[in-house]
């Protein structure tokens, strides 16, 4: 079932025009990444969808309802998690727990389970104003899922974290995607394809790619042979970006990488090539595209 | 409703975390408690601070207890509202810049409940400050001066505080614009200036003017009824707060503000 | 001549500065950052009769 939908959603300041023409679904259950390089609109889009930000142009429908206020049924984290540097741990939960509706006693026991669950129940009544980012990290998470919402959506929840932080928090969210469905932002792929099923690839506010992890390995990763030599193999690479079986050469001073249609076939008339030429070979590899290469000729660098 | 009261209860905590619950009504009490107390002692200060030659007399008349009042007015109208402005300036800046006005607002709860939360406990707190200020001044005044009817200065401080109500709303207003405290402030002091200063200069144009209030509720101290317009400007004042808090409280097109 | 004073009038009146005096001073010692050094807010509510800890309050704080 489509948890939400997105069409044409579109938004401009001024003249530059932040996201572009947008549109993409949410299926319930699913873990969505919202990737794309510094810049490419991912913070515009997720406030939009927060309606934190109108629109220029284009629509948000939630479980099948347009223009409807489904704020009680997502939470958010922002990219920059703020909170009120006088209240404790405990006050901030209950406070935008009542906020999203629960009644009091509710929130306080929605707020000791997350305190526990997120592993900060030791700080529950220190300041907030004392806690270390990795802290606000979590309770910004806290926050967010405080009432149980079906959408958890989260601007760029690592980014900010040291390595441990960062694998802590890759942890919590394959745990939470067992019950939420999330949406997350990111510019590092490799976080998206470790916890996510699906992307959204979006450079300077436009859809790039999008489509489920699986999907998109099938349709554009590409066998690569990659031949490092000592000597110089130009002309050489010349004679072969001819052959039916490569599609692209890339040669890049001593490395030569060879998109193939046929990994087999290719590396057998490569081998018996090379061994007629005594080409100076140092190394001979047989592999596949990651999505990262994907993701770069999306961003174009 | 209910959210309403969970933000007013953030409100009031986060001004009893900074004192504000506190200081701010000391404050008004400190320069109500000052000004019965120096009209009483003036004249014995003058006479020993002055270096007049000797056998001049001074005559210097203690003044009545209504104009000692009006003189606690007068005092709460410059110190008072400068303290109340700068003390408010920040109420939906600050959480606008922070980035808390997101993060509330993110949460299903109206933009109207979240201004409007704020408004009113800004109200209250210096609606209380003034009260407590006045009945702190009234009650030295009678000690040392004379008495004064209780009634009166119930009925001047309503007056008075309708003014404030309009200056408050106004900060409220102009914070949910601007994103600058230190222009909110500006702007809502020189708007109060002015208004105290052409009222009396340009009388016959100003008679809607807020300021009217103060005049009102100085004369209703001096002379024991109220001189000059007043319901004119009672009117336009209530109107111009409830118009000023219409606007601070509906979005326009977006929530991404000016500045 | 001073002793013409009231002292039980003038009492209440220095017993609300030296409570602001106090408050202006542990609210200081709470905060992390002030406009300006520390120290000199200070000297400023200690020293400044009634408007030290007042000009404390509403320009001495950072405000968030
Ligand atoms: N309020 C604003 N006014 C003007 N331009 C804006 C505003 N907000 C965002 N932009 C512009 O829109 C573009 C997209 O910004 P956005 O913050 O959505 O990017 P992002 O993908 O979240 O980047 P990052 O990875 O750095 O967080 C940027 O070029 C930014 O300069
Ligand atoms: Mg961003």
């Amino acid at each position: 079932m489509k948890l939400m939908e997105v069409s044409s959603l579109t938004k401009s300041f001024g003249k530059h025009v932040a996201v572009n023409n947008l549109s993409f679904s949410i299926e319930e259950g699913h873990c969505v990444a919202l990737l794309g390089p510094n810049g490419a609109g991912k913070t515009t889009t997720l406030e939009m969808l927060a309606s934190l930000q109108k629109p220029t142009n284009g629509s948000v429908s939630f479980l099948g309802v347009e223009k409807g206020d489904y704020r009680e049924s997502i939470g958010y984290l922002p990219q920059q998690p703020v909170f009120f540097p006088w209240m404790n741990a405990m006050e901030y939960l209950v406070f935008m727990g009542e906020l999203s509706g629960l009644s009091k006693a509710k929130a306080s026991m929605r707020a000791d389970e997350l305190l526990e669950l997120l592993g900060i129940a030791d700080a529950r009544k220190r300041k907030i104003g004392g806690y270390s980012g990795g802290m606000k990290q979590r309770l910004g998470i806290a926050q967010a899922l405080i009432h149980e919402p079906k959408l958890l959506m989260l601007d760029e929840p690592v980014s900010a974290l040291d390595p441990v932080g960062r694998r802590e928090m890759l942890e919590l969210m394959k745990m939470l995607k067992e019950t939420t469905t999330i949406l997350f932002s990111t510019h590092i792929l490799h976080d998206a394809e470790e916890v996510c099923d699906d992307v959204i690839m979006i450079h300077k506010g436009e859809l790039a790619i999008t489509g489920s992890l699986s999907e998109l390995r099938r349709r554009h990763q590409e066998d690569v042979i990659i031949i490092s030599a000592d000597g110089n193999l130009d002309e050489w690479v010349r004679s072969i970006e001819n052959w039916n079986v490569v599609s692209k050469v890339i040669a890049n001073n001593d490395t030569i990488k060879i998109y193939v249609k046929n990994a087999e076939v290719a590396r057998n008339q490569l081998l018996v090539e090379i061994a007629e030429r005594q080409l100076p070979i140092s190394r001979f590899t047989v592999g596949q595209t990651s999505l990262e290469d994907l993701f770069m000729k999306v961003v174009g660098k | 409703m209910k959210k309403w009261f969970v933000l007013f209860r953030k409100e009031w905590l986060e001004m009893s975390r900074n004192y504000k619950v506190i200081w701010i009504p000391l404050v008004f009490v400190l320069f109500g408690l000052l000004q019965p107390v120096t009209s009483y002692y003036m004249p014995e200060i003058l006479k020993n601070a002055s270096n007049l030659p000797k056998g001049a007399v001074i005559k210097i008349p203690i003044p009545s207890s209504g104009e000692v009042l009006a003189q606690t007015l007068g005092q709460f109208n410059q110190m008072g509202i400068l303290v109340l402005v700068l003390a408010f300036m920040g109420i939906v800046s600050s959480e606008q810049r922070s980035g808390m006005m997101k993060a509330i607002l993110v949460k299903p709860v109206g933009y109207s409940s979240y201004i409007t939360a704020k408004w009113m406990s800004a109200v209250l707190l210096s609606g209380g400050a003034i009260f407590l200020g006045m009945l702190a001044s009234w009650y030295y005044t009678i000690l040392l001066i004379g008495d004064f009817p209780f009634m009166d200065i119930v009925k001047g401080i309503s007056l008075y505080f309708i003014w404030i109500l309009f200056l408050i709303t106004f900060t409220v207003f102009l914070s949910s614009f601007l994103k600058s405290s230190g222009l909110v402030a500006a702007f809502t002091l020189l708007l109060s200036i002015l208004l105290t200063l052409l009222t009396p200069l340009l009388k016959k144009w100003m008679e809607w003017s807020p300021a009217q209030l103060t005049n009102a509720a100085a004369s209703l101290f001096t002379a024991g009824k109220i001189e000059g317009p007043f319901l004119i400007p009672l009117i336009t004042t209530v109107i111009l707060t409830a118009l000023f808090l219409y606007l601070a409280g509906t979005r326009k097109s977006s929530l991404s503000r000016l500045g | 001549m001073i002793s013409q004073i009231n002292w039980a009038l003038v009492a209440p009146i220095i017993a609300i500065q030296v409570i602001l005096m106090i408050i202006a001073l542990v609210d200081l010692f709470k905060t992390e950052k002030t406009n300006g050094p520390k120290w000199m807010w200070v000297l400023i509510i200690l020293f400044i009769n009634i408007l030290g800890p007042i000009l404390y309050f509403v320009i001495g704080k950072k405000h968030a």
